[in-house]
């Protein structure tokens, strides 16, 4: 299972983040690295590159749902608060899409995955069968705030479809 | 702010202050400038990537599993890691990075010309028949250091082809159809993973797996099964355990030329504490001392 965020060594609860940095980065991924930095996903990696939760605090599998505790307090950059229901919404979101991701289909999740949110806090992923790169994939599921999808989200509303829109 | 040339701000982060703090992926070149700089340092990240040699399995005596082994045996990752890389890349027996789920008890094939010869005569290969290594633009001079390894190691002639900038989009569109055979025998070629632990996901699939965008040649039985197993395997350790399985299929099978993961290099000016991640540039750890010219 993904492990706790682990906070930087020098903040202190309370602390808020003090001044600017300019940086140039030409790597041909700069534009996933923008996404990471700006949007949620369930977990990220850390120096290693080990997969450790973000907006998700914990996970387990019950057969061959994968049942997601959901961070509390986390907040998207308008100002309302992280829950279930946003997870569920980039889940169904994207579920609509064939080929959201450039690297590749093999971080889609099943079609056939259903999801519940039996609480704010608490997310099941039905798969059909269970889903060993569940947490590979959740690298990759960027969580957004309902104002995000109700403008365009990734391009949806303009083209259609936010395939080819990350 | 990509709208400032890489080797501007290479500059301006090693000899001032207040303009540029952190300029990701230094060449391996600029590496020794950024740590004799007075305003700049350099963090190393043993990073998620992988240089191979992409073996087209699909043409005449590729397929030959000694030919392969030839190939790997041809190459001195040794000079080629403190020659092209100024010593900042790791040798790799298989496409797993050594700190990133690759079993330990496999080495890097050694180089050995003489036995690299011996498997190339013992697989019939003629002797003028010249090797076909392709190439595209960012990884030009790794093809270089390929092509005169498999000359004076194998002792056969190698036809480097290189693909042209304007033409990749569509080069790497016919690689992922597999709708028209590729005329190469080896591709020189440059990937990455999302994350540690279970490379096979994002590295072995794409190279091998029957549904990957650069396999060439026929899927492996025995690869597409370890392959199965794992995607329906939520048992972390046993996941593990399955894709050290698969580097070592990749390894005994020589699938590749297996070359070197390469660190990513980061220049970082001064008053500034950055941490480097293996898999992306990730910024949430970065801090900025009372000194920095953005809280004066």
């Amino acid at each position: 299972m993904a492990q706790p965020t682990q906070e930087a060594a020098s903040w202190k609860a309370g602390d808020a983040p003090a001044g600017t940095v300019n940086v140039v980065d030409p790597h041909p991924l700069n534009w996933l690295y923008i996404t990471w930095n700006t949007m949620e996903e369930p977990v990220r990696t850390d120096e290693r590159g080990e997969i450790v939760g973000a907006c998700m605090e914990d996970s387990h599998w019950e057969g061959s749902t994968l049942v997601v505790k959901v961070r509390e307090g986390v907040r998207f950059q308008d100002g309302t608060n992280l829950t279930s229901a946003s997870i569920k919404r980039a889940f169904d979101e994207v579920q609509k899409w064939v080929a959201p991701h450039p690297p590749g289909t093999y971080l889609n999740f099943d079609p056939d995955t259903t999801v519940d949110c039996p609480d704010d806090y608490t997310i099941r992923f039905n798969f059909p069968e269970p889903d060993g790169l569940a947490l590979a994939k959740f690298r990759g599921f960027h969580i957004a705030s309902d104002r995000f999808w109700d403008e365009g989200g990734f391009g949806g509303k303009v083209y259609g479809t936010g395939e080819g829109h990350w | 702010m990509n709208d400032v040339d890489p080797s501007e701000a290479l500059n301006k982060v090693c000899d001032t202050e207040g303009e540029i703090d952190i300029v990701s992926e230094v060449s391996f070149e600029d590496a020794q400038r950024v740590i004799d700089s007075e305003h700049a340092h350099l963090v190393t990240i043993d990073a998620m990537r992988i240089v191979s040699g992409l073996i087209n399995r699909d043409r005449e005596y590729m397929g030959d599993v000694r030919v392969r082994k030839a190939l790997n045996l041809a190459v001195d990752k040794a000079r080629l890691i403190e020659g092209h890389f100024k010593g900042y890349a790791h040798p790799v027996a298989g496409m797993s990075p050594p700190y990133s789920g690759a079993p330990t008890d496999i080495e890097p094939y050694p180089h050995d010309p003489d036995e690299a010869k011996r498997l190339l005569s013992e697989a019939g290969w003629p002797s003028d028949r010249p090797l076909v290594l392709a190439t595209t633009s960012d990884v030009a001079p790794l093809a270089d250091y390929l092509a005169e390894s498999f000359r004076s190691s194998l002792g056969i002639e190698v036809e480097l082809v290189a693909v042209p900038d304007e033409h990749l989009a569509a080069a790497q569109k016919v690689l992922v159809e597999k709708k028209i055979p590729q005329n190469f025998d080896v591709l020189s070629h440059a990937w990455f993973d999302l994350a540690a632990g279970y490379p096979p996901a994002v590295i072995h699939r794409e190279y091998y797996h029957s549904g990957g965008a650069f396999r060439l040649g026929p899927p492996v039985p025995e690869f597409e099964s370890l392959m199965g197993r794992s995607v329906i395997e939520t048992d972390a350790e046993k996941l593990g355990d399955l894709g050290r399985d698969i580097d070592r299929l990749t390894h005994c099978e020589a699938l590749s030329v297996f070359l070197c993961c390469p660190m990513a290099l980061v220049a970082v000016n001064n008053h500034v504490n950055f941490t480097g991640h293996a898999a992306t540039l990730e910024l949430a750890e970065t801090s900025v001392e009372e000194g920095h010219w953005s809280r004066k």
